[in-house]
């Protein structure tokens, strides 16, 4: 047998291989990758834009209209005191709640000193 | 959207762009359309660009080849290996080809099965798409020599698994 031979047979192999083949139209699978882009799904776009805005409309009601905490009003005539409150409480601190009394006559603005004498 | 004549040329190669999937995904027909798919989105995507350093068919065949070469690997991947050749994917026999040719054509596919990828590649390039070897070379992304390499190998093999009596 020559490598001519051989050849042929191969040939003739790969022919046989390929002989079942069914290939899909052309049309079919290039409009199934056009299809596939992403900026040629204006279906799933659009979804995809509807939901980000109705997200967002949604977002903003309820930041308008949501419950708010009263502002201003605290509990009266109680106080609560917590059992390790004196924990926060300094020893020996003495807070002053009142101007405390001075003596006039230490004041020098108020009474000037004598002029002193026997000096050049 | 592509140009018009980019589109032309890869419909006029259409048909032999998914023999040469059919031949990438050992014949697995579902497999082979959706790599077709996957290549054409790639090209109309911009992401495999011809730069006329080759042929047309040889630049789309090798995209096809890579873009084949991935999905084989996510499948395997997917399958942990429970692949096997033409598994799970056979395409409905068609009713006017006769049983006895069916029947060959398995055979041979089955012994084209067997050859290590790049045999059965080389040889599916060369004698079934009209290729050089220097083209099949390019197209499967190694150096001619390995191709020729591959090439001889494979004749050899594919020759003793169709034995004597095979298609003469």
């Amino acid at each position: 047998m020559t490598p001519g031979d051989d050849e042929a047979r191969i040939r003739a192999a790969l022919a046989e291989a390929h002989r079942e083949d069914r290939t899909p139209s052309f049309d079919s699978v290039w409009t199934a990758s056009e299809r596939a882009r992403p900026g040629h799904r204006p279906t799933r776009r659009w979804l995809v834009l509807s939901a980000a805005l109705a997200a967002a409309i949604a977002a903003g009601v309820w930041v308008v209209a949501r419950p708010r905490p009263a502002t201003g009003w605290h509990p009266t005539g109680t106080r609560w005191i917590g059992p390790t409150d004196f924990l926060l409480e300094t020893p020996d601190l003495v807070t002053l709640h009142t101007l405390p009394p001075l003596d006039p006559g230490a004041d020098p603005l108020v009474t000037p000193p004598p002029a002193r004498r026997g000096l050049p | 959207m592509a140009p018009p004549d980019l589109e032309q040329q890869i419909a006029a190669l259409h048909p032999a762009s998914f023999a040469w999937a059919l031949a990438c995904t050992r014949w697995n027909a579902a497999e082979a359309e959706e790599v077709l798919q996957s290549v054409y989105l790639s090209i109309l995507e911009g992401r495999s660009r011809f730069d006329g350093r080759s042929t047309f068919k040889t630049w789309l065949f090798s995209v096809v080849r890579n873009v084949a070469a991935r999905a084989r690997r996510r499948h395997w991947l997917a399958a942990r290996g429970l692949w096997r050749f033409g598994a799970g994917s056979e395409p409905d026999p068609d009713p006017h080809t006769s049983l006895a040719s069916r029947q060959r054509s398995d055979r041979v596919r089955r012994a084209l099965g067997q050859l290590p990828a790049r045999q059965r590649e080389v040889l599916d390039l060369v004698f079934f798409h009209e290729m050089s070897v220097e083209d099949a070379a390019s197209v499967m992304g190694v150096g001619l020599g390995t191709a020729r390499t591959h090439y001889h190998r494979g004749k050899l093999r594919l020759l003793e698994l169709l034995g004597p009596e095979e298609l003469r």
